[in-house]
């Protein structure tokens, strides 16, 4: 456990440089989250990034998204690329990502997996709109669970 | 128990028989279970029988029985306090189990330190070796890189030899050399491929034993200086390094025999501080017994020391982990009557191929002194990711001849449909004159198998 939060979390000692600060602010986009915070109480350090959630989200290909089979009225489940804790609401906007109803676009976030502080998005895998949430918030969910329906434009 | 548990919930990091076979043994112990499976094993019976079933990946192994990060995450979620590696898989990876302990879980086997050890054949060896079990004549130690000093200790040792490389195991990277002529080249050529296949191009060399018997013995060890010897076991009846056929004890071997090397092998648990089950696996050949390596991890064949002991290896296992006393004397331990137990896999008769699929028909055998360990029911399909056993039947008679006969009936009624099977093979084995002697060396069922098939 310790040596997985390692190797996402780069040492804070020293204030990274610009292209590095780019880099993470782009994989939060991509997560759809809105800030981070680094802080190195030791050395003085603070790092905070926020970035602007655009409507219409970045594209974040995910390698290893289960199959996405069609259950017949053209309908396409949203599968979970990971185990974890099923987020439906964006954790510092209190909103859903995509409630029924909500236009999506492939690759967008339309919700997350909790795994004590690491978090994975669940990216839809067409675009469309949302016709149904069968998750359950909070819930331990597996690999390749159908969290919702999507209806393919 | 004196003492405060360390774990009330284990996370079962394994998938078939063996799966079901550590969730009976913590179901018995009031432990309760977590079954972390790959996508292909949804339907397992240990899966409906947990008290947490979780996915956690697609049907490689790579992402979900392999994936260490994964299982200590899915531990972690799940609030279990201990993991059982059971065999194969993760169960003999040392960072695997220092990354379980370091996260706070109890790892149900020794320490990462004992499976290090083990793991690398050299060190290994020069343990045993300082603990006084016997080991084949050889080069006790990583080969020198000049061939003439190498060429001077295979002359010492003797021809042939074999030479290895000391991160493998499984039977790959090894190599045997029957003329001074040939060394050169092939100490070359096994370099070259432990480099590729192990990261590791360091070889070592020993005495090739002709015909010689796989003899193994079970210990048991808690953290409180007691290591036991369960008697032996003869796994000689392999193809291809697999075992399909097992026996204890081991047909002609004395017991007094067993008793001495049993004895040498619990010292050597109890230097090195060994802890849990383990299995040291001998060449024997003529009355001499060489060490080859030590497996740190429950065994597929441990049923049948089960069976010849009354000790519930596995139920053990998960004593040992929290940490009790082993309440057993090796004076207590009766090595009574004889086991045997046959691997059934879904394989073709004679390509050997796997043969997966869906099992329409699965009628089991009964009766005294049988056993079936099996995650198997009627309808359950067999998957092509991993390996082919579906299940174990396992004899017990107060004699070998009363072992032979009940397994013999056992595989008659045994009917299995949809898949095909090694049945018929383990009914030829029970039939064949050597087998019913005993003793058969390690490379009897591949000659016979070649007489079989052969016009």
């Amino acid at each position: 456990m310790n040596n997985r939060s390692e190797q996402l979390v780069p040492h804070f000692d020293r204030l990274p440089d610009p292209e590095q600060i780019g880099q993470m602010a782009t994989w939060l986009a991509q997560a759809g989250l809105e800030s981070l915070e680094l802080t190195n109480e030791a050395a003085g350090l603070k790092l905070r990034i926020r970035v602007e959630q655009a409507a219409a989200a970045i594209t974040a290909p995910l390698t290893g998204v289960a199959s996405q089979p069609n259950d017949g009225a053209g309908r396409v489940a949203v599968k979970t690329p990971y185990f974890g804790h099923l987020c439906l609401v964006h954790p510092l906007r209190d909103t859903p990502f995509a409630p029924v109803g909500t236009k999506v676009t492939q690759g967008e976030t339309v919700a997350l997996l909790t795994l004590d502080s690491l978090q994975v998005p669940v990216p839809a895998p067409v675009s469309g709109t949302v016709v149904d949430v069968t998750g359950q918030p909070g819930a331990l969910v597996g690999y390749g669970a159908a969290i919702m329906q999507i209806q393919p434009d | 128990m004196s003492e405060i548990p360390h774990f009330s919930r284990v996370l079962i990091a394994n998938r078939g028989e063996i799966a079901l076979r550590i969730q009976r043994a913590c179901r018995q112990l009031g432990l309760e279970t977590v079954a972390v499976y790959s996508e292909a094993d949804a339907d397992s019976r240990h899966v409906h029988e947990a008290d947490i079933a979780l996915c956690i990946g697609p049907a490689a192994a790579a992402r979900s029985y392999l994936d260490p990060d994964g299982l200590l995450l899915a531990a972690r979620l799940t609030g279990a306090q201990a993991v059982h590696p059971g065999y194969g898989f993760l169960s003999e990876n040392a960072d695997f189990a220092d990354a379980a302990e370091a996260a706070g879980l109890t790892f149900i086997g020794p320490t990462g330190a004992s499976i290090r050890m083990m793991g690398d054949k050299i060190t290994a060896k020069r343990a045993m070796r300082d603990a006084g079990v016997p080991c084949v004549p050889g080069s006790d130690g990583p080969l020198p890189a000049d061939m003439d000093a190498v060429r001077a200790i295979a002359v010492q040792v003797g021809f042939p030899v074999i030479v290895k490389a000391s991160g493998g195991g499984g039977g790959r990277g090894m190599r045997v050399v029957e003329r001074e002529a040939d060394l050169a080249q092939a100490v070359t050529l096994t370099a070259k491929e432990a480099q590729q296949a192990f990261g590791n191009p360091t070889l070592y060399l020993e005495r090739f034993m002709q015909k010689p018997r796989h003899i193994e013995i079970q210990v048991l060890c808690d953290t409180h200086g007691t290591a036991l010897w369960l008697g032996a076991r003869d796994c000689s009846l392999q193809r291809r390094h697999q075992k399909v056929l097992e026996e204890a004890s081991a047909p002609g071997i004395a017991p007094e025999t067993i008793a001495e090397i049993g004895e040498r092998c619990a010292e050597a648990c109890r230097r090195i501080g060994y802890r849990g089950a383990g299995t040291f696996e001998f060449l024997y050949e003529d009355g001499v017994f060489a060490f080859i390596e030590m497996n740190t991890r429950v065994q597929v064949e441990h049923p049948i020391t089960e069976e010849t002991t009354g000790i519930d290896i596995v139920a053990q296992q998960l004593r040992i982990a929290q940490g009790e006393p082993l309440g057993i004397a090796q004076a207590d331990i009766p090595l009574r009557g004889h086991a045997i137990e046959c691997r059934l896999n879904a394989e073709d008769p004679f390509t050997f191929m796997p043969s997966p699929g869906t099992i329409t028909r699965w009628d089991l055998p009964g009766g005294p002194g049988i056993r079936v360990d099996t995650h198997v029911v009627a309808g359950y399909t067999v998957q092509p990711y991993y390996d082919s056993l579906i299940g174990k039947i396992i004899s017990y008679g107060a004699t070998r001849a009363e072992a032979i006969a009940r397994m013999r009936v056992a595989l008659a009624e045994m009917k299995v449909e949809g898949v095909s099977t090694n049945i018929a093979l383990h009914r030829d084995l029970l039939a064949d004159p050597a087998f019913q002697r005993g003793g058969v060396d390690i490379h009897y069922l591949e000659r016979w198998l070649a007489q079989r098939t052969a016009p």
